[in-house]
């Protein structure tokens, strides 16, 4: 009798879509399927730094970016202000050319001297304007300054306090 | 013991899930076969890297207070000089050293010579065509063409002229005229063709022209004799219908002096040899500039615009250099400008193709029927200029007769993954069912390959969402490439990518990264503020395609998340 019943299950269950086997298989279809036209995730790239916004400067306003206490390192040549913040290591503090961070470079770098009286004392004064430099030394300030355009952003200019609105 | 034990149960237990077997299981296990299959044979790389379309213009690392930072093609990186031209190797020149910059005259010198890249297609010419009703489609010979160049050209300048308007529809002699005039050391003046005649009348003043050519019928000649005596010459383009009629008349009682002739009378006047030789490259002049009239909404003034040679080159150079090497234009394309060649978009586009030694086909109902199944009747194009309300007529047909078969919406809904995957569908016998629902565009489907299209700023052209740009990619298994364009850049501003086939949600596409040949940035206004890595503002172009160099478009966009520009 009990064998007779498990007969009759088996032979339905031979025509029946929803055997173990049958739900094992389709479940695998289903998942395969769906893997293959689920939607790929777009491609995400990191969002770019920000650009750094162009400013104009006093050279009393460009004092703080020496490069002490993490600040980004800026020099100015002949009126433009470089981010020389990659070179810390020469521009930054206990660098060689720590003077000129936060400066204007343009006398020192023409004379190829860091000391500091080729800086401009008066703040407040007018720029330096260079007239003095003989044709040597305007050549090799403008190899400095071919170099620092290659290599560096131009993140400012710098003009005298008189000339700041 | 035990583990004979366990191996006898784990047998009795798969004989007994196998001994289910049973017909479903055989059609699960033959689906998941052709699901396997289907896959493998189907699946490949994208057309593209993804971190190529995830950021497409490259920013300048400073900006100005108040703007955004500078945007530029990732082709053409803020170190190097913007694209400016086309890098012509004159003969017998190095083949290393820098090719110029060019002008219009380089771009026929080119048509004519063939390809000059070693390889199979070395010395290939494209073919000039024109389309005459749905059937008729004639041919015209390169050497014809020089020859009309150099006579056209010839006669405008001995006859005194100056400055040539052309106001016709798209054909070959528009072109010509155009190249006549770089030849001959004349300025073109391009109007839109089917204007009213004050229109017509006000933009020859505004240009100043001196000499017409033009269509009886559509030119008010009459009027213009009698409102603008600074008209000194015409040029009927008549058709082999009307051409035994006397054209040369000029309207009675004006007292005027306009010298009229027929295209058809200068070119059969001259003998069969004239002509046949372009000028000589030795001695030329600069290049003369093309004044351009950018329409916008009707019923306000045209923009004049005077391009320099110098702009409308580097704006070819870049659509030429828009398109990846692989699937350049080529002597194996045929070029249908399907919208007005009076906008500076369609023009350079199809000065582009004459560069590349592609057949170029003119059609003169092409400008204004914005219905793509009448602008390709005849031929069979592989590449396309397209106006947005022809493509949204063909989107909307289309998108209808899809809707309502099941198996062509599930095949639709097929590619369009295909596409958002960054792979081009290829045909295979699913598209083939799905081949019978095609727009007809051109005498052979399937051959399209890439379709072009513009929006033009402050225009009122209707707009594309990036869905609509999907289906028809999918509808016409061509590439779509969309534009932002505006009155005073030659060419595009920004364009779509060739590769780029995402979808999002939005109402206006996005319009890519600038062309090679302009940059981009975005000024603050009242309602639009630039931060830290958000740019957003009236949007202002830069670079040699551009003229005057510089220009705004009057328009606000915005810089998106992979830098590609849209609308706000």
């Amino acid at each position: 009798m009990v064998g007779l019943a498990a007969e009759v299950l088996a032979r339905r269950v031979s025509c029946s879509l929803f055997t173990p086997l049958n739900l094992l298989l389709a479940s695998l279809f289903l998942y395969t399927a769906y893997s293959f036209l689920k939607p790929a995730p777009a491609a995400v790239i990191p969002k770019e730094e920000p650009a750094i916004v162009f400013k104009t400067f006093t050279p009393r306003t460009l004092l703080p970016f020496n490069g002490e206490n993490d600040a980004p390192v800026y020099l100015a040549v002949r009126g433009r202000v470089f981010d020389v913040t990659r070179g810390r290591n020469f521009y930054g503090p206990g660098g060689p050319y720590a003077n000129f961070a936060g400066r204007d470079a343009s006398r020192g770098l023409a004379c190829g001297s860091f000391d500091e009286d080729m800086l401009t004392k008066d703040l407040d004064g007018s720029l330096d304007t260079l007239a003095d430099l003989d044709r040597e030394q305007l050549e090799a300030l403008q190899g400095w300054e071919d170099r620092f355009s290659d290599k560096y952003l131009v993140v400012g200019k710098l003009v005298p306090v008189s000339e700041a609105a | 013991m035990g583990f004979d034990n366990l191996m006898l149960k784990l047998d009795e237990g798969v004989t007994g899930l196998f001994g289910q077997w049973n017909i479903y299981s055989s059609v699960i296990v033959t689906l998941f076969a052709g699901l396997l299959t289907y896959q493998l044979a189907t699946r490949t790389d994208p057309d593209t890297h993804p971190f190529l379309l995830a950021r497409q213009a490259q920013a300048s690392p400073v900006r100005n207070e108040g703007e955004s930072p500078v945007y530029r093609s990732q082709a053409s990186p803020h170190s190097m000089p913007l694209n400016a031209g086309l890098n012509v190797k004159d003969p017998g020149a190095s083949k290393w050293a820098k090719g110029r910059d060019g002008d219009l005259r380089d771009i026929w010198r080119q048509a004519v010579a063939g390809v000059q890249d070693d390889g199979p297609n070395k010395g290939a010419t494209g073919r000039i065509l024109t389309v005459l009703g749905t059937e008729h489609v004639t041919e015209h010979r390169l050497d014809d063409v020089t020859r009309q160049i150099n006579l056209i050209g010839q006669h405008i300048l001995d006859q005194g002229g100056n400055r040539v308007a052309i106001y016709l529809p798209n054909s070959v002699e528009l072109v010509v005229t155009l190249f006549a005039c770089a030849f001959y050391n004349l300025t073109a003046v391009i109007l839109p063709f089917n204007q009213s005649g004050e229109a017509v009348i006000s933009m020859l003043r505004r240009s100043a022209a001196d000499t017409v050519v033009t269509v009886p019928g559509s030119f008010p000649f009459d009027h213009v004799v009698k409102s603008y005596p600074a008209l000194r010459q015409l040029i009927w383009v008549v058709d082999e219908g009307s051409k035994h009629m006397d054209w040369n008349e000029v309207p009675q009682g004006t007292g005027s002096s306009v010298n009229v002739s027929t295209w058809q009378d200068i070119v059969s006047d001259y003998p069969v040899d004239a002509g046949k030789e372009l000028p000589s490259m030795e001695g030329q002049k600069e290049p003369r500039d093309v004044t351009i009239f950018w329409q916008s909404k009707p019923g306000t003034t045209e923009e004049m615009v005077r391009f320099t040679s110098a702009n409308l080159i580097a704006g070819v150079s870049a659509q030429v250099f828009a398109i990846p090497t692989s699937q350049r234009i080529g002597p194996s394309d045929l070029f249908l400008p399907a919208d007005s060649l009076a906008n500076t978009h369609t023009l350079v586009l199809t000065l582009a193709a004459l560069y590349s030694n592609a057949s170029v086909a003119f059609n003169s109902v092409g400008s204004e029927a914005n219905d793509l199944a009448i602008a390709t009747r005849g031929i069979a194009p592989t590449i396309l200029v397209a106006t947005p309300a022809a493509l949204l007529k063909t989107h909307q047909e289309m998108g209808n007769i899809v809707a309502s078969s099941f198996v062509a919406r599930n095949i639709h809904w097929l590619q369009t993954r295909t596409l958002t995957q960054g792979v081009m569908p290829a045909a295979s016998f699913l598209t083939s069912y799905y081949d019978r629902f095609r727009p007809a565009v051109g005498t052979k489907p399937g051959k399209l390959r890439l379709i072009f299209t513009a929006e033009r700023v402050a225009a009122g052209t209707p707009r594309l969402s990036s869905q609509v740009l999907s289906d028809l990619r999918v509808y016409t298994g061509a590439r779509v490439i969309y534009a932002l364009t505006a009155a005073k850049a030659a060419g595009a501003v920004a364009q779509t990518g060739f590769y780029d086939y995402r979808v999002f949600n939005d109402q206006v596409s996005h319009f890519g990264s600038p062309v090679t040949s302009a940059e981009i940035f975005l000024r603050d206004t009242s309602a639009q503020k630039n931060g830290d890595g958000d740019g957003r503002g009236e949007i202002i172009v830069r670079g040699p395609s551009v003229a005057g160099n510089e220009a705004t478009l009057g328009v606000e966009g915005v810089i998106r998340d992979d830098n590609t520009l849209a609308y706000v």
